[in-house]
Formats: C-alpha cells, sequence, structure tokens
C-alpha cells in the first residue's frame, strides 16, 4: 500500500515525527512531504494518508500547514474515496487550543470529502510521554484496519 | 568531506547543524559552547513552567545521537579557542552566540540598586551556573510589553503550588516567591503591545493572583486576550497584577535603592511605589555584520540573533537558520576537503565536555529532582565538570 506521510510544522517537531512514522512504516512505499509543498490536486484514492500536525500560537495551524490551508480552500478539491489518518500535537499548558491545529486540518479535509480513518489522537508536549510511544501503535493499530 | 564548527549549541546552532546535516550528509558537524552544557536559550531562556516548548530538545538530542553531530562543551570562544585556530580547523565557522545583554532604560536611575534586567532574571530562575541570586521585592514594577515581560508576571505570580512538572529549583522559587503587587507598564498602546494572545490568556489561570487591566485602547486579539483578563479574581488571591498602557519610562526614583518608578503620558504622570524595578524592553550586543544570508566573510557565518538582532521567535529563527544553512551548503560545494575539523579541535581542547558527559549530567539532574519537578539543574560550572569528569574515566 501506498502510504503519504503530510506534516504542518513550525517548530520541527511535528516534522520529526513523521520523518518517524516513515521510517516505521519502511515495510510499505512510504514518501514524507512537508504541507506546505503538497498541492491539493495531487491527492489520490490509491494512496493512504497520514496526517501529523502541530498546533500553533494562539490555535493556529502551524506555519508550514497554513499554505496547504488557503490551496484547499482555493482549490476545493472533491476527496471523496481518499483515507486519512491524522494525529495532532499540542500543549496542555494552553488548554483552550490544544488539539485545534489537528482538529482543524480534519475539518479541512472531512469538509472536502476526505475519509477519517480511526482516531484523531493529540500528543501533550508537557506530557511525560514521547510522540512516537503515543504515534506508531496508534498508526499499527490503524493500518491493521485498512486494506492493503 | 566539508568540516563545520557551529558556536553557541541554542536554537540557532542546533537547528543550522540540523538544516546542515539533511543538505550535506556527508558532512562532520560539531557544535561548541562556552558552557559545559548543550541548549542555551531552550535551557536558560525559556521559562522553567513551559517544559513543552523546551520538546524541540529532542530534536537535538537526535543531531548527536543518531547524525553523528559533536558536542563539545566549556570551550569558550576567544578564551579556550581562538577564532583563528577554529578558521584553520574547519571550512566553515557559523557564530551562534546569541545577543545575551539587556537594554538598559536610559533614564536617570536606571542603574540603582533593585533595577534588574530581564536577561539576568530569567538567568537567575533557570539556574544559569554561578549565577548570583536576584532579590525581588514585594512590589515589582515591569517594564516592557512584550513575552519576556508576560514570563516574569506569569514565575512571580504563580503560587508555590502552580509549579507542577516545572524545572523550577527551590532556590529560584525563593526568589521569587514574596511578590504582592506586580505593575507591568508599556510604552505603546495595548493594541500595539507585542504580547502573544495565547501568553495573555494564559494568565487567566493564575490561582493566586487578581489582574486589572488599565487603558487599554483599540481592538485585535492582544486587546481582546486583556478584556477577557480583567477582573480576574480568583478566591483568596495573595497578589495583584496591574497592567498600563502607554507610559513612557522618565525616571526610576530613590536614593540607595529604587522606591519608585515614573512614567508620563503627555502632561499626565504615573508614579508607581515600588523596591524593585525588571526590564523587559530587549536585547543587545555587538553583531558581526552577516548579509541576508549570514555571510560575514570567506568560511564565517553568523546564525541567529547574532546575525538578525535580538528579534523573533524559535521558530522564526529555525527558518533563518535553514536559509543560512542552504548558503553554507552551496558556498562548500566549491571548497577542497582536507581540513582537520574534529581531530584538530580535540587536540587543541581536550578538556572539553563530549554529549555522553552531558547526558550523565542531564541523567544527574533528572535522577536527583524534587517530587513534583522535572529536573533539578546543576547549578554550579564545578559541580558539572566534576560529574562530567567522573564519568569520563568510566
Amino acid at each position: 500500500m501506498q502510504i503519504a506521510v503530510l506534516y504542518g510544522t513550525e517548530t520541527g517537531n511535528a516534522e520529526m515525527l513523521a520523518e518517524d512514522i516513515a521510517s516505521h512504516l519502511s515495510d510499505h512505499d512510504t514518501s514524507v512531504t512537508n504541507l506546505s509543498d503538497f498541492d491539493p490536486a495531487a491527492f489520490d484514492r490509491e494512496t493512504f494518508y497520514i496526517v501529523v500536525t502541530s498546533t500553533y500560537g494562539d490555535g493556529e495551524l502551524p506555519a508550514s500547514a497554513q499554505p496547504f490551508a488557503a490551496a484547499m480552500d482555493k482549490a476545493r478539491p472533491n476527496l471523496s474515496g481518499v483515507r486519512f489518518a491524522i494525529f495532532g500535537m499540542g500543549d496542555s499548558e494552553y488548554p483552550e487550543t490544544f488539539n485545534f491545529g489537528g482538529k482543524r486540518l480534519e475539518e479541512i479535509l472531512t469538509g472536502a470529502g476526505a475519509e477519517r480513518v480511526g482516531e484523531r489522537v493529540t500528543h501533550d508536549a508537557s506530557g511525560g510521554d514521547m510522540a512516537d510511544d503515543l504515534a506508531l501503535p496508534w498508526i499499527d493499530a490503524i493500518l491493521s484496519t485498512v486494506d492493503a | 568531506m566539508p568540516q563545520i564548527a557551529i558556536v553557541g549549541a541554542g536554537p540557532s546552532g542546533c537547528f543550522t547543524a540540523q538544516a546542515l546535516a539533511k543538505l550535506l550528509p556527508e558532512a562532520r558537524i560539531d557544535i561548541l559552547d562556552a558552557l559545559p552544557v548543550p541548549y542555551g536559550l531552550i535551557r536558560y531562556g525559556v521559562a522553567p513552567d513551559h517544559q513543552g516548548t523546551k520538546t524541540v530538545i529532542r530534536q537535538f538530542e537526535r543531531l548527536f545521537e543518531r547524525q553523528g553531530v559533536g558536542f563539545f562543551g566549556d570551550v569558550r570562544l576567544g578564551e579556550t579557542v581562538t577564532l583563528d585556530a577554529l578558521q584553520g580547523l574547519y571550512d566553515a565557522v557559523v557564530l551562534a552566540t546569541g545577543l545575551s545583554a539587556d537594554r538598559r532604560l536610559g533614564v536617570k536611575g536606571d542603574d540603582l540598586p533593585g533595577v534588574l534586567g530581564s536577561g539576568a532574571v530569567t538567568r537567575a530562575f533557570n539556574d544559569y551556573p554561578d549565577t548570583a541570586p536576584v532579590s525581588i521585592g514585594e512590589q515589582v514594577v515591569i517594564v516592557g510589553n512584550g513575552n519576556v515581560a508576560v514570563d516574569l508576571v506569569r514565575l512571580l505570580a504563580k503560587g508555590a503550588g502552580e509549579f507542577h512538572g516545572s524545572d523550577l529549583s527551590e532556590a529560584a522559587a525563593g526568589q521569587c516567591g514574596r511578590v504582592r503587587r506586580i505593575d507591568v507598564v508599556g510604552r505603546s498602546p495595548s493594541d500595539q503591545a507585542k504580547f502573544d494572545p495565547v501568553m495573555i490568556r494564559e494568565l487567566g489561570r493564575l490561582e493566586q493572583a487578581a489582574i486589572h487591566v488599565h487603558g487599554l485602547s483599540g481592538e485585535g486579539k492582544v486587546v481582546e486576550a486583556l478584556e477577557h483578563l480583567q477582573g480576574h479574581a480568583p478566591d483568596g488571591a495573595t497578589r495583584e497584577i496591574h497592567f498600563h498602557f502607554g507610559w513612557t519610562p522618565e525616571e526610576i526614583e530613590g536614593q540607595a535603592h529604587v522606591t519608585a518608578a515614573r512614567f508620563r503620558q503627555g502632561d499626565a504622570r504615573l508614579v508607581l511605589p515600588c523596591d524593585t524595578v525588571l526590564t523587559a524592553i530587549g536585547f543587545e550586543g555587538t553583531t558581526p555584520g552577516a548579509d541576508a544570508e549570514g555571510n560575514i566573510g570567506p568560511g564565517l557565518y553568523a546564525t541567529g540573533w547574532l546575525k538578525r538582532g535580538p528579534r523573533g521567535t524559535i521558530p522564526e529563527n529555525r527558518a533563518d537558520a535553514q536559509a543560512v544553512a542552504a548558503r553554507i551548503a552551496a558556498d562548500l560545494a566549491t571548497v577542497p576537503a582536507g581540513k582537520p575539523g574534529r581531530d584538530g579541535l580535540l587536540d587543541l581542547v581536550p578538556q572539553a565536555v563530549h554529549y555522553a558527559q552531558w547526558q550523565n549530567i542531564d541523567a544527574a539532574e533528572r535522577a536527583d529532582c524534587p517530587e513534583g519537578r522535572v529536573r533539578q539543574k546543576i547549578a554550579t560550572k564545578a559541580r558539572m565538570l566534576a560529574i562530567a569528569q567522573q564519568t569520563g574515566e568510566s
């Protein structure tokens, strides 16, 4: 199965996690792309997408996801049949906006007709867990339910 | 194989190394720091109760642990090693030493005892090695309209129970625990204040501080966040915070010690009795005159605040570091190989603290910390070196 890991990052933490997820899934045909370099016209129904994004500032999308959000808004592609899983990163020091980045990207994708697979999980930078320890079992569980 | 030295293991130095490691996988990259420990501003500038912000360190650990980047601590440029010597050893030398001197108020009385710069206070609260404790009284005036000022407000206004999960030491807590009233005074009107709205909103969770916001004007996200704070009054509050906008500092009053801070706004005057004045109006220092891509001269570069001046957040400096790295990579494409790099450095600074030794300091700090804290920083350089040397022999 083709897997594309797309990430939105501001400090690089989400980029590192995206790379870790891709190396964990190296048995598959896996690519890693910054959302700032991803064209919404490139979504493909044969590819499974794993979206990793942080939350920044006052609950905004991180800098590298903002051009993607703008491009989605402009292109309004029909993503029906496109499947994705989404993993958010936040900081519980800011409880009001903790999971906003992941939530907003999910809304953008499902709003265009894409289907979310599995639960959206948010890692807490102020918690004790490493993001990898949460994300790798999460994606394994999701992929076990996705048809090859 | 290009040899690259980066001077300064703070965020800009580490992000430059990260970008270089991606662009030039064959390059050998060494990061030097004047302290025995890495991470600079992340460790000593980011507030002790903002551990989430400090998690970028996990990216940097990967550089040293998996990507072959070298760490050489306790190496001070100009003392332990000269710039000429480094340039002789490396194809590219990148200066990432930051700017840490507090900008002074520039008014009468700004040198009175009781007037402290935010950098000095932040270092003391973060257990910067061998820093003298700062003396903060009960009535504090903070001059400044940015996030550094908000960090100080929050650290001074939190009660002892509000530091769970931080790495604030007992010594630092003792320095910031006596405050009863904080006045935060900014020169700009509220709609031009440089606060991050999210950090203003964070103050709305203070458990022991009542908050009063005076002189709000204009609109925007910061003003909305400040409006939201106005009237925050937890039961049994033991401290007060007052925000004032549009006041220009005129004089710090006092004979042997600060007694008041005076501000003006047109013909109006604001006189705030106080025993401590903290200035959070930015940083300064000499910059080496790098161009937009960070180049200073042949084989010499600057990155981060030393390049751009004391502006911009950690992510902004990351983006800038990536641009500097791209320039270095382009320049190194035409440089003949053959400089000794790390081997030569090891001869010059045999006493340098290596990454494995830092890992032992790190482990000691994590193992030996009180309940409710994630770390107890080693507070003296001598103790850091002692731990480093013990492990060096094993």
